[in-house]
């Protein structure tokens, strides 16, 4: 059930018990747990601290933890599947859940005891009313009564048979309705259940409770604001969305900044202060040179082309219409001459919307403190999602979670600048492979969607294993596609991507998105079409990850999957 | 000792808070503190004072002598007079690098507060250096300081110690030498 007073019905509640936290491995998933984690050492509440990749390892650490702990609270999982179910928990055990995945499992929904979701009710779910889906089953027990009756009665026979001939038509209605409402309900759930998107980030769910409760901090708000950078960067949910989460935001960001700045003794330096930035779309480019920006951005490298000699041509007149020497631009964005980085943003503005790129400038957040230390919230969500799935070796799963969870706290900025360091090297090694791919033509259309696949041997393939980075390169690919493709039909199709996951075991991760569109609805019905195309071709393959449209997949049963994906969806 | 064990001992002094929690009066060791009510002053140790403030429940207020301008005559004062000066706190040093690190959101122009305790400081520890300096020199006997305080005696103490120690086996050597070549010379 949808919890309505979150504080009196969440947090109240956990914060005399021990409570047990599983987050799922993504950056807004990472923030929403900073908060919590202020709140409880705030509270002084205990708490176990889980990371969890999916839903196999969601399964061990419920099963590790049930003993000992009684309320599980879920971040960016547990939504979408029903969990009842998967983990067959003990009567007492209260489960709740933070999580941006929908359509959110109507048995969660539904049930008033043991799972309670922690979602804004105006998020637009469409849930399917309780009668649509569920039924008592009242006429069981009427066709049983009329039978007993009829076997009870001594009435004579005559009478008999024609009660019986009643009771046998009225049988016959009620199977027929009943078959009705399955086949409806069968029709309902499908079509909610067909598409999967995101909602609010969880980050800033658990934001406004602890504004609910007056213990916000400009930390935590720093933190909400990066948790809907990432579902922005990662492209999880709308445009639209978007800019209505920032607005939401910036009410909260001004409200910080009037509490501390009214009089004329201003902050010590070092405090924290945010600022609300509409600044350029080009990752990073505050950490690195102007130049590697450009040629490293999604947004800049679809719409110049870069991977062609035409593109390069076309940059080089770019920045020399701008006026930007060639020497400045390639130097560290820190040492660039004051003069040309005063104006950097209305400069690059002017010029881009000569050569097409009407949005260059989004709308975002910007943090400092201290002389020295000036963030973006992007790049601190590359930093972040770099460090997570970072493949380095002698590094575990649960050590990048801590790694990366410690690089949103201020006082770990050396941990946020390797972050950077290695979201650098992954922007560069997605550019490169979106290059390699379009010039060989390696995204093939397969009629419904199109196809690539990575090959074993390409450069940082073992980047391209895990979710995020996949999501990014997909992303990209996709982009540059539409743009650089002549077809037209193709230029409005969806993209399924394969990359190798483990060569011992010949896996490979298999991943779906939704068509490049302007007004895109970012709804991906691919989860649902992996499902039964695996089932129907008794493929073997893994659906663990919590997002329905990322798989794995056994090499050998890739070629079955896909024509059977094809014939799904054509 | 230490410098955090004198950081430590610092952290008994009394600094006001404005809580946002009620509490009834608590009864430790070292003393009572409270009653707590939300929006009225109390005075509590800087230990508490600190743990409160980190978990958000309550203001830190600033104590009188941390003020720019009563800082700006301390130092002039300082600088003029060749002894020590009384300090307003016992603790001056320790109590600014808590409070400024802990609740620099709660002080009013904390960089110039910051600049100008470490301008003191400087000029005080400058000064000890000195009077040590003549008084080895000058081979005294014993010397009296007012108006120092713990942090800044701890800074000479190991290594006036030890030296004036060296100094005296140096001596007692000397002498005992000076002694024996006069029972040798046979």
């Amino acid at each position: 059930m949808f919890v309505t007073d979150i504080r009196k019905e969440f947090y109240d509640i956990v914060v005399n018990q021990r409570v047990a936290l599983l987050v799922s491995l993504d950056v807004d998933a990472l923030c929403a747990c900073k908060v919590l984690q202020a709140l409880f050492h705030c509270d002084q509440v205990q708490y176990t601290l889980v990371p969890v990749k999916g839903w196999q390892d969601l399964g061990t650490a419920f099963l590790e933890h049930k003993e000992q702990f009684r309320y599980f609270v879920l971040i960016n999982c547990g939504a979408n599947v029903d969990l009842l179910e998967t983990l067959q928990p003990e009567e007492e055990t209260i489960f709740f859940i933070c999580d941006t995945h929908r359509p959110v499992d109507v048995v969660n929904v539904y049930n008033d005891t043991q799972i309670k979701l922690l979602i804004k009710q105006d998020d637009d779910l469409g849930v399917p009313s309780y009668d649509d889906i569920f039924r008592d089953d009242e006429e069981e027990g009427g066709d049983q009564d009329s039978g007993n009756e009829s076997d009870g009665s001594s009435e004579p026979s005559g009478k008999r048979r024609r009660f019986d001939e009643g009771a046998i038509e009225r049988r016959i209605e009620r199977q027929r309705a009943r078959r009705e409402w399955e086949a409806r309900r069968r029709e309902i759930l499908f079509d909610y259940e067909q598409y999967e998107y995101h909602g609010t980030a969880s980050a800033v769910v658990l934001f406004e409770l602890a504004w609910v409760m007056s213990k916000d901090t400009k930390d935590m708000l720093w933190w909400a604001i990066i948790g809907l950078t990432d579902q922005w960067v990662h492209d999880r949910i709308t445009h639209m969305k978007y800019v209505t989460d920032i607005a939401a935001l910036q009410r909260h960001v001004s409200r910080h900044n009037h509490c501390n700045e009214d009089e004329d003794n201003s902050l010590s330096i070092d405090c924290m202060r945010i600022c609300f930035e509409y600044d350029l779309r080009l990752s990073l480019y505050q950490h690195w040179s102007l130049y590697e920006s450009i040629c490293n951005s999604c947004y800049t490298l679809s719409t110049f082309k870069l991977w062609s000699i035409q593109g390069q041509k076309k940059l080089q007149e770019f920045l020399a219409d701008m006026g930007l020497p060639l020497k400045q631009v390639r130097q560290k964005f820190n040492s660039m001459d004051i003069a040309i980085k005063e104006n950097l943003r209305d400069v690059i503005e002017e010029s881009s919307n000569k050569y097409g790129m009407k949005d260059i400038r989004i709308q975002t957040f910007g943090v400092h403190f201290g002389f020295k230390n000036k963030f973006l919230a992007t790049d601190v969500v590359h930093a972040a999602a770099a460090l997570l799935e970072s493949v380095e070796k002698d590094e575990s799963g649960t050590d990048n979670f801590i790694k990366a969870l410690d690089c949103l706290s201020r006082s770990n900025l050396d941990q946020l600048h390797r972050g950077i360091e290695l979201a650098k090297k992954k922007l560069m090694a997605i550019q490169q492979t979106v290059a390699s791919c379009i010039c060989t033509h390696l995204i093939l259309s397969q009629g419904p969607f199109l196809y690539c696949c990575l090959m074993e041997g390409t450069p940082d393939v073992k980047l391209f294993s895990k979710p995020l980075a996949l999501t990014l390169l997909c992303k990209y690919l996709l982009k540059s596609f539409a743009r650089s493709t002549r077809n037209k039909r193709c230029k409005i199709l969806p993209l399924v991507m394969a990359a190798p996951l483990d060569v011992e075991k010949g896996t490979v991760i298999v991943m779906g998105i939704p068509p490049e569109c302007e007004t895109s609805d970012k709804k991906n019905f691919f989860g649902r079409a992996f499902e039964k195309a695996a089932e129907s071709t008794s493929s073997r393959t893994l659906h663990d990850n919590f997002d329905m449209s990322i798989i794995e997949l056994k090499m050998q049963d890739r070629s079955k999957f896909l024509d059977a994906l094809v014939t799904l969806l054509s | 000792m230490d410098p955090s064990e004198v950081e430590f001992v610092a952290e008994k002094e009394m600094v006001t808070i404005i809580p946002n929690f009620s509490l009834d009066k608590i009864y430790l060791i070292g003393g009572d503190l409270g009653p707590f009510n939300p929006g009225l002053p109390v005075n509590v140790p800087v230990w508490l004072a600190l743990n409160l403030k980190q978990r958000q429940k309550c203001r830190i207020v600033p104590p009188e002598w941390m003020d720019v301008e009563k800082l700006e005559e301390i130092r002039e004062q300082e600088r003029k007079e060749d002894m020590f000066t009384p300090m307003p706190s016992s603790h001056y040093m320790e109590l600014t690098k808590l409070l400024l690190n802990h609740a620099s959101d709660n002080i009013p122009r904390a960089d110039e507060i910051r600049t100008l305790v470490k301008d003191i400081w400087d000029t005080r520890v400058a000064k000890l250096r000195l009077s040590a300096d003549s008084f080895i020199s000058q081979q005294e006997a014993h010397a009296k300081l007012d108006n120092l305080t713990l942090m800044e005696i701890n800074t000479s103490r190991m290594f006036l110690l030890d030296s004036l120690d060296c100094m005296y086996k140096l001596r007692t050597n000397l002498l005992s030498r000076g002694g024996a070549p006069k029972g040798h010379d046979y």
